[in-house]
């Protein structure tokens, strides 16, 4: 609509003068209201389903359903890093499940040398899980910078490769139970998924802490403008003399050790590791992305924004299952809401070029 | 593009450091053969296995049961997993019949859509012997052996109000809602669980099988109905997730499951998940692998009626101890 008004030769005479700047003044409304479609989404939901239920709006309720939401936010904070310089991340639920599995073994049976085994504390099986998803985030990013393979098919095929090294690690098998015996030293994995700190889950906090991280890095650091850059236009990026593809590779480094995070978070909280952990859970992640206004172009997107799209998300799940909607429908209202998002996100562009035009 | 050698080389410390890893898990090859150790031409001594994937231990249990009878019966094995995917069963199926196999032993990926490739088997003259699900057809398989899915969810079902006293609050979780165990199990405890006017379901949702699915779903509606007393769950994998969330609720709550699977009757024998039901998993493997081996020694006749039905066990307290491999002893 605004884009015809634009394109039309000039105003007809006819036209009164005032009409014009009222205009303006709506479209400024709507964008601004587009651009908060986030929140405003969220608090429509909080109120439709505590009207609903009287049980939604409690505190504890609340609590767990920001605990739900820490997994996908973490994952989904990762992603942005990647959608941010204008590529995707297809492989992280399978980076979770390979991590959950090997801080599991290492935690249920050990490291196997030939000479014995070797138990570690919980803090360096944590480090290794994430170490581990780190170094798969490294070769996607090494296939798409040095092999030049399409984002979308390296880490689609790591999908498949990590899924099936997660599965390789147990032979299928599930290690049931991972709290540990004091005479391996190896007790606590309990403390980041299912322990509080304060009133409020750990897993909760951790995600604050990597939200807050994330957004000091994308904002505060030359780091960050550089993913901006390679996102907006990474011929401009290499004609600046942004080293492109070491942006890209740490972005994939990003990912795969927030993926691995969250694998974990999950793992300790089931108190068990097994090979199928967060599968598809990187298609909740790219849609927490998509819903905080993250282009999958590249180049537009804020964390907060990502974490915003990911309570949507998670407030939404648990208020279907909450009020008892069948699972059929909670997949479609699901779906219903991203497709809704991506359409408001190019309606605010629009407004917002047209807009820009008009005060040109 | 120059040529940089190291990121090269850090490239191939990153595939190879996933492989180790992966690799200090299991040292089993699935897709296996071993060797008859007879002089009978291999092309006839081949039985195929075909399950879903042994991620649960479940069809792993399976497999395992059979290959071991049938190795023991002289044949050689080829253990393949189809994943619930009837298009990568029916390639494997291709892959039987090219190979002259003597029986496909099968735990098939849909009623309907597992149809063509068992007739394809069977106009190859393999004959395939179902094990654990049914198919929509009969005449197509020589025989269909699975466990009694109906009077097992009857006996979780009376196990589970004789641990709610009859009365009061529970939730179900059920499983994929496109698997016909899935409906079966929960018409099952519903056949039983519904006579009880004083026992009310507040809540039930699908959980697709899946164990963090369980987790968060129970955590969830114990919020919603926090006066819960207990949960019943269409398979183990979904009870265990439904008992960490009980655990993470400090609540006292009875969780019962269904498969008999290990990790639950140790849960079991540890007084944390209260019952389960035993599908005789291992059991039926066998018996789909003598009679496969007896149907190949009388010249392809069987003696046994097509669709046979094995009774399932509750597995309790009282009885935990004897499970072994999805057998209960003296079952």
């Amino acid at each position: 609509m605004t884009d015809t008004h634009v394109a039309a030769p000039a105003p007809t005479a006819a036209a009164p003068p005032p009409e014009e700047p009222r205009n303006t003044a709506l479209a400024r409304a709507a964008l601004l209201l587009l651009r908060g479609r986030t929140l405003v989404v969220l608090v429509v939901l909080i109120i439709i389903f505590s009207s609903i239920s009287s049980e939604y709006l409690t505190q504890s309720n609340l609590i767990l359903m920001t605990k739900h939401v820490a997994i996908n936010a973490i994952l989904a904070i990762g992603v942005t890093f990647v959608i941010l310089t204008g590529g995707i991340d297809l492989s992280v639920g399978s980076i979770a499940g390979l991590a959950s599995m090997v801080a599991g073994g290492l935690l249920f049976k050990g490291l196997n040398f030939p000479g014995g085994t070797v138990f570690f504390s919980v803090a360096v099986v944590i480090l290794i899980g994430i170490v581990v998803g780190a170094l798969v985030g490294a070769v996607n990013g090494l296939l798409i910078t040095r092999f030049k393979v399409a984002p979308f098919i390296a880490t689609l095929g790591m999908l498949y490769v990590a899924r099936g090294a997660a599965q390789l690690h147990s032979n299928g098998g599930t290690y049931p139970d991972l709290a540990g015996t004091e005479a391996r030293g190896n007790t606590g994995f309990g403390f980041i998924g299912v322990d509080s700190l304060l009133g409020i889950p750990v897993a909760v906090w951790i995600m604050v802490v990597v939200a807050a991280a994330a957004i000091v890095v994308t904002t505060k650091t030359p780091f960050g403008k550089h993913i901006f850059a390679v996102g907006g236009n990474e011929r401009a990026a290499v004609l600046s003399g942004i080293r492109v593809n070491r942006v890209k590779i740490a972005v994939y480094v990003i990912s795969g050790a927030c993926a691995a995070l969250a694998g974990l978070l999950l793992t300790s909280e089931l108190g068990a590791a097994y090979p199928d952990t967060a599968t598809t859970y990187e298609l909740n992640a790219i849609a927490a992305a998509v819903l905080g206004g993250t282009a999958l172009a590249g180049g537009r997107g804020t964390i907060i924004g990502t974490v915003m799209g990911a309570f949507v998300i998670g407030f939404l799940s648990d208020g279907l299952v909450l009020v008892g909607v069948s699972t059929f429908w909670q997949s479609v209202v699901k779906g219903a809401v991203i497709i809704f998002a991506v359409i408001t996100e190019q309606a605010q562009q629009r407004l917002q070029s047209s807009l820009n035009r008009r005060t040109a | 593009m120059k040529f940089v050698p190291s990121r090269r080389a850090l490239l191939a410390v990153g595939a190879a450091s996933v492989l180790a890893l992966s690799a200090c898990g299991g040292g089993d090859d699935e897709a296996s053969s071993s060797g008859g150790g007879e002089s009978a031409p291999a092309a006839s001594k081949l039985v195929v296995i075909i399950t879903p994937s042994p991620d649960n231990v479940f069809f792993k249990a399976e497999q395992d049961a059979a290959a071991a009878q049938a190795k023991g019966l002289g044949y050689e094995t080829l253990v393949l997993s189809h994943d619930d995917d009837p298009t990568k069963q029916s390639q494997q199926f291709d892959t039987a019949i090219s190979r002259k196999a003597a029986a496909i032993i099968l735990d098939n990926a849909g009623a309907d859509a597992s149809v063509t490739a068992i007739q394809r088997a069977k106009d190859a003259n393999i004959p395939t012997f179902l094990i654990d699900r049914e198919i929509n057809k009969t005449g197509v398989a020589v025989a269909q052996i699975v466990s009694n899915n109906a009077q097992g969810a009857g006996l979780g079902g009376q196990e589970f109000a004789k641990l709610m006293g009859n009365k009061g609050e529970y939730a179900e979780l059920t499983g994929k809602p496109t698997d016909t165990n899935a409906g079966v199990r929960s018409k099952g405890y519903h056949g039983i669980l519904d006579q009880y006017p004083d026992l009310k379901m507040v809540a039930q949702q699908s959980a697709n099988w899946d164990q963090a699915e369980a987790l968060q779903k129970t955590q969830t509606i114990l919020q919603a109905h926090p006066n819960i007393k207990g949960i019943i769950a269409g398979n183990d994998t979904m009870a265990l997730g439904a008992y960490a969330a009980v655990q993470a609720a400090k609540k006292d709550i009875i969780v019962v499951g269904f498969d008999g699977s290990p990790d639950v009757v140790s849960s079991i024998q540890k007084k944390a998940i209260k019952a389960t039901v035993l599908q005789p998993a291992s059991k039926i493997a066998q018996m789909a692998v003598d009679q496969a081996d007896a149907y190949i020694k009388a010249g392809g006749k069987t003696d046994q009626a097509e669709k046979q039905s094995i009774d399932c066990v509750l597995v309790n307290a009282d009885n935990a101890a004897t499970v072994k491999d999805f057998a209960v002893a003296g079952s």
